[in-house]
């Protein structure tokens, strides 16, 4: 699963040369062998590497504060999102839906990987959720259509369909 | 023992009795039961609460001469004419009325007592002081009534300048002078009636009682009596009259099907077996069979409206074991569509009947269960069956062409339909031939579809028609595919031998119809005594 997004963010980023990941651990941590140094374990660490290697560090925010606010989502996304239980997921996307009830992105004003990686890891969840459930976390919903729809970021997801008007009225959640 | 006493009436209007005050060494007595009297000894009275004979203060209350004390059942009529409820208004403003009424509450407060007489779905607040047409011994005897009593009040009809916001009648009180206990109700009342009318989220908020569906379905004679049942069950008559008036007009003629029946009509599994002299019988699942042999019968268009009865293990929300059945059956002259727009358009009298005349009724029910008004369009929306797969499959949901719709996703797509085309009613036409009954028509044009058609209020569908077959050897070859038992059918694949017209019809639920179309959640709530695999009384 995070090979398949670790090649994915190569393509998005425009990396030409697709690098070789091997897992590590029971819970497939990739793990990147690099020519001059220590291996690069972890898919946050990785991530962030690729991003210098492409040269779009913006991707990683801009001010020292959006840098922050990037890596406190890259972080919420190992420690709270991946393998989470199926109460928590009520609880996230309640967090979710909260915070971005007044932004575009989940970092700042900008595109950054926080929202990539938050995409890839949050796709299941959505995909499964039924309408009326969506409409009920409608500001999760709406930055998940607008990341997925962002030039070169869906690659190996599924589309997700999100309807463009509200089918259940905003009194019967 | 001698007791004072005053006579205060010698000739009750009631009952022609003595009305007699007495002075008590006892008190009242506390265990306020029903009012008799007994002639103890021959100059004194007394009265015996029920099974407790303590002499007690009488207020105002009517001697009758009769062999057990209550009320005569019947009597010449009085001079008094009892006034509806409904018509206390401010044009009655000052007039002495009579008025039978139930005790809804009664709140004494030292000289005065407050009452709420209730009648149906209409209450009046009420007033009993001291003054000089009351004494104290009548207030407390007033506030004393257990509630739910029958009584009857002579009182002054008085406008008020403040709308008493909590009854119906909002612009009138009345000011009691006489009150009599007619038919009194135990003490212990099952369940609260101002509790049973309570909103769900009202309750939750304020941490009120409400009473669950469970103790109202128990006590249903009781649960019946609150404003939202009354209004409920006088929609439901509504929708019943407006169905056959709408039919009648229309040139149908209104049939009785048997109900104990032969063989099973839609299958075996759902039906209820009786036993019938020295063999088995069944209760009818539908008077499908029976309609068609009259269009056979050369009746043209048929309608009834008769219990169903389906054992079904379904403990959901909208299913009944038995409920009452309105269904059409109509032969049509070249397509079957005439029939649908038939039934849609009987389907949108009733809803305008019911939007025109009952719309107290919907409103008494939107206060405790508030819900969208229904709506429809005027003529019904008609979709195919692949334009709606259409549209769900266009919301992210993943069906196969000739799939049946599940009860979510015919939910889901209730919502589409709504958001889409604003209505709450519409006609789903063809669909696939897989998923219908044998005696279905299959689409000349599509093999893989039939002539059928689901109709919709709200996303849950209501009505199940279709165009039948009515060619015998067709008829035999769709049974055989199905794998039924020709022999169990043979009456009725023979009633086609002799010409049958092209022919179609649906039956509609009279509960489900009142619960979707008030946007109620249970259909329980629209059957008067219902009947579910777990509930057989009362």
């Amino acid at each position: 699963m995070a090979l398949k997004e670790l090649s994915s963010l190569e393509k998005c980023l425009g990396l030409k040369k697709p690098n070789k990941y091997s897992t590590q651990g029971e819970r497939k941590v990739p793990v990147l062998q690099n020519n001059n140094g220590p291996a690069l374990v972890g898919l946050v660490t990785i991530a962030s590497h690729l991003v210098h290697e492409a040269k779009r560090t913006e991707l990683l925010g801009n001010s020292a504060e959006q840098r922050a606010v990037v890596q406190q989502w890259l972080e919420y996304r190992i420690t709270r999102l991946d393998n989470c239980s199926k109460e928590e997921v009520k609880v996230i996307l309640k967090e979710l839906n909260q915070y971005l009830e007044d932004k575009v992105y989940l970092a700042g004003n900008s595109f950054t990987l926080a929202d990539t990686l938050m995409y890839y890891g949050i796709h299941h969840i959505i995909m499964n959720l039924a309408v009326q459930e969506k409409e009920k976390f409608l500001n999760v919903t709406r930055w998940f259509d607008h990341i997925q729809h962002y030039p070169g970021v869906r690659h190996h997801l599924a589309p997700v369909v999100v309807l463009r008007n509200r089918v259940y009225p905003s009194g019967q959640h | 023992m001698n007791l004072q006493c005053v006579v205060l009436q010698s000739d009750c209007n009631n009952c022609g009795g003595i009305l007699i005050q007495y002075e008590s060494a006892a008190g009242l007595c506390p265990s306020a039961g029903t009012v008799l009297w007994r002639r103890l000894r021959n100059s004194v009275y007394g009265c015996s609460w029920r099974r407790c004979s303590c002499l007690f203060v009488c207020l105002s209350v009517c001697v009758a001469f009769c062999s057990n004390g209550v009320e005569p059942s019947s009597r010449p009529a009085a001079d008094r004419t009892l006034v509806r409820v409904q018509e206390l208004t401010p044009h009655r403003g000052g007039q002495l009325v009579w008025v039978r009424a139930r005790i809804h509450t009664s709140r004494a407060k030292g000289k005065q007592c407050f009452l709420v007489l209730r009648q149906q779905q209409f209450n009046v607040q009420a007033l009993v002081a001291v003054g000089d047409r009351a004494s104290k011994q009548m207030v407390k005897f007033a506030a004393n009534i257990t509630k739910e009593s029958i009584v009857d009040v002579e009182a002054v009809v008085q406008t008020v300048e403040q709308k008493i916001e909590s009854c119906s009648q909002q612009d009138v009180e009345l000011h009691i002078e006489r009150i009599f206990v007619i038919s009194q109700a135990e003490p212990r009342l099952p369940l609260q009636l101002e509790d049973a009318v309570r909103p769900e989220t009202e309750g939750e908020e304020e941490g009120r009682a409400t009473v669950n569906q469970d103790t109202k379905l128990d006590n249903r004679v009781i649960d019946l009596r609150t404003t939202t049942s009354q209004a409920i069950f006088r929609l439901q008559s509504g929708v019943c009259q407006l169905f056959r008036d709408t039919l009648i007009n229309k040139g149908f003629v209104e049939i009785q099907t048997p109900k104990i029946i032969s063989a099973a009509s839609e299958g075996g599994a759902n039906v209820f077996t009786v036993s019938y002299f020295k063999t088995s019988a069944y209760l009818a699942q539908s008077p499908q069979l029976y309609k068609q042999m009259c269009i056979c019968a050369d009746f043209d268009k048929v309608f009834c409206v008769g219990p169903v009865f389906r054992a079904e293990d379904s403990n959901t929300h909208r299913h009944l074991t038995e409920f009452v059945g309105l269904d059409i059956e109509m032969a049509f002259n070249y397509h079957y569509h005439e029939v649908i727009d038939s039934i849609t358009d009987t389907m949108v009298q009733i809803f305008k009947g019911l939007r025109d005349h009952f719309q107290t009724e919907i409103q008494t029910v939107g206060k405790q269960y508030p819900s969208e008004p229904f709506k429809f369009l005027e003529p019904t929306l008609r979709l195919e069956y692949r334009e709606a797969v259409a549209m769900l499959r266009a919301a992210g949901v993943e069906m196969g062409d000739e799939e049946d719709l599940s009860t979510p996703n015919e939910k889901l797509l209730g919502r589409l339909v709504k958001e889409k085309y604003d209505t709450d009613f519409y006609v789903l036409d063809k669909y696939p031939l897989a998923v219908r009954p044998f005696y279905t028509m299959p689409d000349p044009n599509n093999p893989k579809y039939s002539n059928s058609y689901d109709m919709f209020m709200r996303g849950e569908e209501i009505l199940s028609g279709a165009q039948r077959v009515h060619d015998a050897q067709l008829l035999t070859e769709r049974a055989l595919h199905h794998g039924i038992d020709l022999e169990k059918i043979k009456a009725y694949i023979d009633s086609f031998r002799y010409g049958a017209p092209p022919h179609a019809g649906g039956g509609i639920g009279l509960e489900r119809v009142t619960m979707l179309y008030l946007g109620l959640h249970n259909v329980r709530q629209t059957s008067m005594f219902p009947r579910d695999p777990k509930r057989l009384t009362p």
